[in-house]
Order: C-alpha cells, then structure tokens, then sequence
C-alpha cells in the first residue's frame, strides 16, 4: 500500500499539481462547491425519505429528478477529490480522517443499496405518503448521519494532530 | 467610518482567547458550519433548480419554496451561529482578507435576493412570470451563492 502511494507521489503529474500555486486553491474550492450540491440534494432527498421534509413531492419525484444533479454533485467531488489525493498522496497515507472518511463513504454505499435493495421495491405503495414506512424513515436518517460524518471528517483531514494515541502509535509517516 | 476598531475588539475579546486556547472548540465549529452549509445549499438549490425548470417539476414552484423555507432558514442560523466564533478569533485575518468582504457582500447580496425577489417570485403564477424570469432568478441565485462558498474557502487558503 505505502509504495503505491509513494509511486503516485513521485510521478510528474503529482509532483506538478503538489508545486503549482493555484492548484490547491482550486482543487480545495471545487471541491467544496461539489460537496454542497451533492450532499445538499442528498440531504433534500434524505430529509423526504426521514418524512421530515418536502413532503409536498412524491418520494419517487424527488428520488428521480434530484439524481441526475446528484450525480453532477458527486463527479465534481470525485474528480476533485482524487486530483487532491493523486497531487499528495504521502500526506493523506499517514492521515486518520482520510482512512475514516473513505469508511463512512462505503458505509453511506451499502446504507444506499440496502434501501434500494429492500425497502424501496414497495415505494409505489407509500409514494406519496408524507410519513413513509420505518425501513425508508431509517434509511433517510442513517443516510443523513453517514454524509454528515463523511463531511466532518473530511474537514478534519486539516487536523491531522488532533488524532487517537493509537493511530499516532502506528507510526505511518507521510 | 472604519470597522477596523471593532475587529480589532472582536480581536481582543476574551471569547477570542478562550477559542483560540481550546484545541478542539475551532476544529468543532468548522465542521458544523460544513453540515449546516450543505443543508442551506441543497435547500437554496433545490428551488434554485426548480426556478430553472428542472428538479422537482410536478410540484408547483410555490410548494417546492414552501417546503424548502425551513430548511433554508435553520441551515442559515446554524450557519451565522457557526460561523461567529471563527470570524471573531481570527478578527484580523478576516478585517485584512479581500475574499472575508467578497464573501460578506455577496452573503447580504445573495440573502437580500432570496426574501425579496426570489421569494416573491416563488410564490406567484408561474404562468404569469413566463418562461425567462424564474431561469434568470434561479441563475442569479446560483452564482451569487457559489460566489459566497469560493470567497468563503479562499479566506483560510489564501490570506
């Protein structure tokens, strides 16, 4: 693992993007401006799901015609989040939050295929009911909680001093 | 008339020293502020999209507005209440940082729009409003907004 990451770190287009002076700015900020669009549409999704919120639409509506900008969200976030993890892979090698972040985005995967899975298969029977069934309600919040900490942590990736004794014993350097 | 004496109290105050002392009150206010920004942008977005015609279509424009207001609202307070005690620890790195006053013009700019014009619009006949408007309004919402989150990010990267 650690020599993948040193292999990628020392490649031009690494080091390229780890000099430039704009790069990071600009990677950092459209990232950012990724996040706010896929997981605040997620959350608007989410917020429905739970019966919280807008429950004027039908759960189908909001699950179908917020995907195609979810997923313009997420590209955003995905592309500008490897060029960050390709332009310094050392530093997030040796990093907690970045480890406990790529957790949580698998966890809000299989929360999502779960519910798609079992749940959501009845969805013609409670489309339009403001207070959907327990397994959606669950699903929502989960979803709501997993995003959450995949954003928590993902700030915390700045802090990379403020980690658990235990992580700092392993001695990973970046 | 200069804010710099304000800041420079903001700067000085004991709440300051106390967030600037305490290792994880920053770290803990940061990340909150990111959780009620993503709920304020999808509910600034999600009628945002509906305005350019896309989104949530089968509602109409005012229901979709309806729904989201709260959201809007309680994401904004998280937001002003998160964002505080950053601005105040770091008073002068915020007073000395063009994208801090970017951010804040385009914040009263972008607020102003959605409780009056973009508000009012959400709440009249979409056929009377006609096809042009509510894409120019949702347009506008949209990069004013995006303007505020780039100003917002640049001021810890950039000053």
């Amino acid at each position: 693992m650690r020599s993948w990451f040193e292999w990628v770190g020392a490649m031009e287009s690494s080091v390229g993007l780890r000099e430039s002076l704009n790069a990071y700015p600009i990677m950092l900020t459209s990232h950012v401006i990724g996040m706010c669009m896929f997981a605040g549409l997620i959350m608007m999704m989410d917020v429905r799901l739970a019966g919280l919120g807008n429950r004027s639409s039908a759960i189908t509506q909001v699950q179908a015609r917020l995907f195609p900008w979810q997923m313009v969200g997420f590209a955003i976030s995905i592309v500008t989040g490897l060029l960050l993890l390709w332009s310094d892979p050392m530093r997030f090698y040796s990093n907690f939050y970045f480890w406990l972040k790529n957790l949580l985005l698998v966890a809000a995967g299989v929360n999502m295929w779960i519910f798609h899975a079992t749940t959501y298969q009845t969805v013609d029977q409670w489309d339009n009911d403001p207070s959907p069934p327990f397994g959606a309600k669950l699903a929502g919040v989960l979803s709501i909680a997993f995003w959450s900490a995949v954003i928590v942590v993902g700030r915390m990736i700045a802090y990379q001093d403020l980690v658990p004794q235990w992580w700092r014993d392993l001695g990973l350097r970046g | 008339m200069s804010l710099q004496p304000f800041f420079l109290w903001m700067q000085e105050h004991a709440f300051s020293a106390y967030i600037l002392n305490e290792t994880w009150f920053s770290p803990i206010v940061q990340v909150m502020h990111l959780i009620a920004l993503a709920v304020f942008a999808g509910a600034i977005l999600v009628v945002d999209l509906r305005l350019l015609g896309v989104g949530l279509t089968r509602v109409p424009l005012s229901k979709v507005a309806e729904d989201a207001m709260p959201w809007m609202v309680w994401g904004l307070v998280a937001l002003l209440i998160t964002g505080w005690p950053s601005v105040m620890s770091t008073a002068m790195k915020q007073y000395y940082s063009p994208f801090f006053w970017w951010k804040m013009e385009l914040l009263v700019l972008g607020l102003i729009f959605a409780f009056t014009v973009r508000r009012r619009m959400a709440r009249m006949d979409e056929a009377t409003l006609g096809p042009v408007w509510p894409k120019a309004a949702g347009m506008f919402s949209i990069a004013v907004w995006t303007g505020v989150a780039v100003g917002a990010r640049l001021i810890g990267l950039l000053s």
